[in-house]
C-alpha cells in the first residue's frame, strides 16, 4: 500500500494497492480477481471509514449508511494484481480458497502504510480507525498514538 | 420504516400547492425530492396527513438568465446544477458546489429549494448561497416576498419560511471569482466543514470577499471577520494563507458529534477558508 495523509486535515488517500496472491489452479481467473477486489475493498474500508460507534448507554450511533461509511470505487485507486502458482497437493484441481485472501492483508498493511508516514512524528502505532481527525491530532501532537 | 397513512397529491401549479396545503388541516408537508423528509417519515418523526409534490411543476424547474442575474427554480434537481453550462461558465462556485453533494442517486433526485428549505446545519447550498449574497423568493397564500440569503437561515433547521410557504426560486448576480471547498463526511457526503468564498479580483488584489461556512455550527453563517481580514489582500498563496489562519478561532459554539470534535472542525475552517479563496482566486 502507498499511502498519503494530508498534512493540514489529516485525511489519509491511498495513491498504489499492490496484491500478490497464490490461490494454486487458478480455474475461473476472472473470479479469483473478483474475490480479490472485493476482499480488498472490505479490508481497507476496515482499517479506514468502516466504524461502528456506540454511545456509553450502549446505543449504537452509526445505525445508517448516513454514518456508517462503506467504500465506493471512488475511495481506491486501480489495484494492480499479481499472482503466483503453487497447486495444492490435497485436492484434485490443485486449487486454494481465494474467498478472504485479499481481506486479511490488506487491513494491517493500509494501518502500517499510516505508520509509515507518520514516522517522521515518532509514531510507531496506531489503533483503527484511520479517522482523519486522529491522524491530524497527531501531526499537531496532541496524542493519539503509540 | 413504515410510514403512517398519507394522502397524496401531486401538484399540478404553484397556485395548485398552496391550494392543497390550505386543504389539508394544517397536516399538510410540501415534498420535491424528499431526501430529508422521507427519511424522517419513515421513523415516524414526521406524520404529514398529505404529501403535496412540488417536484414536477414546471414553474419551478429550470435555470435561466435575465438582468445580469441567474435565476434557479427550487425544483431543479442538484445534477441539473452540476451539469448546467451557464452556470459552470458564469458562476462555477455553484455547479461545484452542486457536484459534491451526496452521490448520483442524491443528486438526481434531491433539489436546491429543498436543500435550502430543510437547512440541515451540514448542507453545503446554504453556504454557496450566502457567499453570493443571494436573494430567495418565496410564495404563499399572502402572495410573494423576497429574503436574502443571509438573513433566511436562523437556527438549527429553522428558516423564515412561514407555514404554507414554499421557496419558488433562488436569484443571484453571478461571480466568477468565487469556490467551494469541502470536509467531506466519508459516509453521507455531507460537510463537516465547507466554505464558499465569493471574491472581487482587481490588479492582483482583493478589493472585497463574501464567505460562507456550512457545517461548524447549528446553521451556515458569512465569516465577516474573514470578508474584512482579506479586503485589501494579494492574491498571493503567503497573503491569503496569513489572512485566513485564524479564520475558526472566532467561530462560536461550534458542532462535535461522531465525525468530528468541535477544535477540529474550528480547525478545519481555516483550512478550508485557505483552500476555497485560493481556488476562488485562481478564477479571476
Amino acid at each position: 500500500m502507498l499511502l498519503e495523509i494530508d498534512r493540514e486535515t489529516g485525511e489519509p488517500k491511498l495513491l498504489r494497492v499492490v496484491a500478490a496472491d497464490d490461490a494454486g489452479n487458478l480455474i475461473n481467473p476472472l473470479i479469483v480477481e473478483g474475490q480479490i477486489h472485493g476482499g480488498l475493498a472490505q479490508g481497507i474500508g476496515q482499517a479506514m471509514i468502516e466504524e461502528a460507534v456506540y454511545n456509553e448507554d450502549g446505543q449504537l450511533l452509526t445505525g445508517s449508511f448516513m454514518d456508517y461509511a462503506l467504500p465506493r470505487a471512488t475511495d481506491f485507486p486501480m489495484f494492480e494484481m499479481h499472482s503466483t502458482c503453487t497447486p495444492t497437493p490435497v485436492n484434485p484441481l490443485g486449487a486454494k480458497g481465494v474467498g478472504e485472501a485479499g481481506t486479511l492483508g490488506s487491513t494491517p498493511a493500509v494501518v502500517c502504510a499510516a505508520v509509515d508516514a507518520l514516522s517522521e512524528f515518532g509514531v510507531k502505532h496506531i489503533d483503527m480507525m484511520l479517522r482523519p481527525e486522529k491522524l491530524w491530532r497527531i501531526i499537531q501532537g496532541k496524542g493519539g498514538a503509540a | 420504516m413504515i410510514p403512517t397513512a398519507f394522502e397524496y397529491h401531486r401538484a399540478k401549479s404553484v397556485d395548485d400547492a398552496l391550494e392543497a396545503m390550505a386543504a389539508s388541516g394544517g397536516n399538510g408537508k410540501f415534498v420535491a425530492g424528499g431526501h430529508s423528509l422521507v427519511p424522517l417519515m419513515k421513523l415516524r418523526l414526521s406524520e404529514p396527513g398529505t404529501l403535496i409534490d412540488i417536484a414536477r411543476i414546471p414553474e419551478l424547474a429550470g435555470i435561466r438568465e435575465a438582468g445580469g442575474q441567474i435565476e434557479i427554480g427550487a425544483a431543479t434537481v442538484h445534477h441539473a446544477v452540476a451539469t448546467s453550462t451557464l452556470l459552470q461558465d458564469r458562476c462555477p462556485v455553484v455547479s461545484e458546489a452542486a457536484a459534491t453533494i451526496g452521490d448520483t442517486q442524491v443528486r438526481n433526485r434531491g433539489t436546491i429549494g429543498g436543500s435550502l428549505a430543510h437547512a440541515d446545519p451540514s448542507a453545503d447550498m446554504p453556504a454557496v448561497m450566502q457567499a453570493l449574497d443571494a436573494e430567495i423568493q418565496l410564495q404563499g397564500a399572502k402572495g410573494t416576498r423576497t429574503v436574502k440569503a443571509v438573513d433566511f437561515f436562523q437556527g438549527l433547521f429553522t428558516v423564515d419560511l412561514q407555514p404554507g410557504e414554499i421557496i419558488t426560486a433562488v436569484r443571484f448576480a453571478p461571480v466568477k471569482t468565487a469556490a467551494y471547498k469541502k470536509l467531506y463526511q466519508k459516509a453521507s457526503h455531507y460537510a463537516i466543514v465547507g466554505i464558499a468564498a465569493a471574491l472581487d479580483v482587481k490588479n492582483g488584489k482583493i478589493q472585497s470577499a463574501r464567505i460562507g461556512l456550512t457545517g461548524a455550527t447549528t446553521h451556515a453563517v458569512r465569516l465577516s471577520k474573514l470578508e474584512q481580514a482579506l479586503a485589501g489582500q494579494a492574491t498571493t498563496a503567503e497573503a491569503i494563507d496569513k489572512a485566513t489562519a485564524a479564520a475558526g478561532t472566532g467561530v462560536e459554539d461550534v458542532n462535535a458529534d461522531i465525525h468530528a470534535s468541535a477544535e477540529y472542525r474550528r480547525a478545519m475552517v481555516g483550512v478550508f477558508a485557505k483552500r476555497a479563496v485560493l481556488a476562488a482566486a485562481a478564477r479571476a
